[in-house]
């Protein structure tokens, strides 16, 4: 049943009415089930949950561990997300 | 510390170009050839994913499979397999021979 | 296109759009175009505290661009249908 992946929009297609983790610009990031999308990566999604990054301070440290990071989550019953925020999608791992 | 060689090459007189060194070959013979290959994709906010390209389009969106996500040189994410919107691409790197 | 019909099934519903300066307007969804600039009534600003200058606005027209979410009413969404028109619209593309 595993069709190959001929175009990068082929893998969001097999993951219509799966749940997905999309990555936004912002310092955001949501799963939720994909119901629609189209070229744009306009998304139509239900379940969402949305996490919010917000970085609190910025203290010397090792490098990628600078700042602590405070996330910030909230649920919605059905969103639609504009293409243009959109940063990453992955599907559920099909592993 | 002899600045004999400045890094870039500036580009104001356009004389006939060099011929490639290393390669042959237009930016798709690139992308062609890279395709299911161990790649490095950079976005402009600086973020690497590092995984196998399984295809791409022409506004370079991207399908990367066992991807990991690297921030500042530390993995901050893996994914069986991700799409990227092209928009955010910076660079994509061969991270294996071609 | 689709998601341009979505939108259009849905005029007469509530929304809250959310724009890209965390501005999240609900109103009555009024009109929606080909690029998603929306128009919205009755409207009401989710923290008018921090925007006491959209106090008196009642209606506006929201630049598609500067929407980041808009948050549909689901019981007026067949998720089913979007799916099956999404694959449809998919196919359609690949095979232009």
């Amino acid at each position: 049943m595993e069709s190959t992946i001929q175009e990068p929009f082929d893998l969001i297609r097999l993951s219509l009415s799966e749940r997905v983790f999309v990555k936004l610009r912002g310092d955001r990031e949501l799963t939720g089930i994909l119901h629609a999308y189209d070229g744009h990566m306009n998304l139509i999604m239900s379940d969402v949950e949305e996490r919010i990054m917000l970085v609190e301070g910025i203290d010397v440290g090792p490098p990628g561990q600078g700042a602590t990071v405070k996330v910030a989550t909230r649920k919605m019953d059905m969103l639609f997300v504009r293409g243009d925020g959109v940063i990453l999608v992955s599907p559920p791992s099909r592993t | 510390m002899d600045d004999t060689t400045p890094p870039p090459p500036p580009e104001e007189q356009a004389p006939p170009p060099p011929p490639p060194a290393t390669h042959t070959g237009s930016p798709t013979d690139f992308l062609k050839g890279v395709v299911g290959k161990r790649v490095i994709v950079r976005l402009t906010s600086g973020v690497d994913y590092r995984g196998v390209l399984s295809c791409l389009d022409g506004y370079m969106n991207i399908a990367l499979e066992q991807t990991e996500e690297h921030v500042n040189g530390i993995v901050t994410n893996r994914y069986g397999d991700a799409f990227i919107r092209g928009n955010n691409v910076l660079y994509i790197s061969a991270a294996e021979v071609i | 296109m689709l998601i341009f019909s979505v939108f259009k099934t849905l005029t007469d519903q509530q929304v809250t759009v959310e724009l890209k300066n965390d501005l999240s307007i609900t109103g009555v969804l009024k009109s929606v175009d080909q690029f998603l600039n929306i128009r919205l009534d009755s409207i009401k600003v989710l923290d008018e505290a921090r925007h006491p200058h959209m106090m008196a606005v009642k209606n506006c027209f929201i630049r598609g661009s500067v929407v980041r979410y808009v948050q549909l009413p689901s019981e007026h969404v067949d998720t089913q249908l979007l799916e099956d028109a999404t694959r449809r619209e998919s196919l359609a593309a690949v095979k232009r």
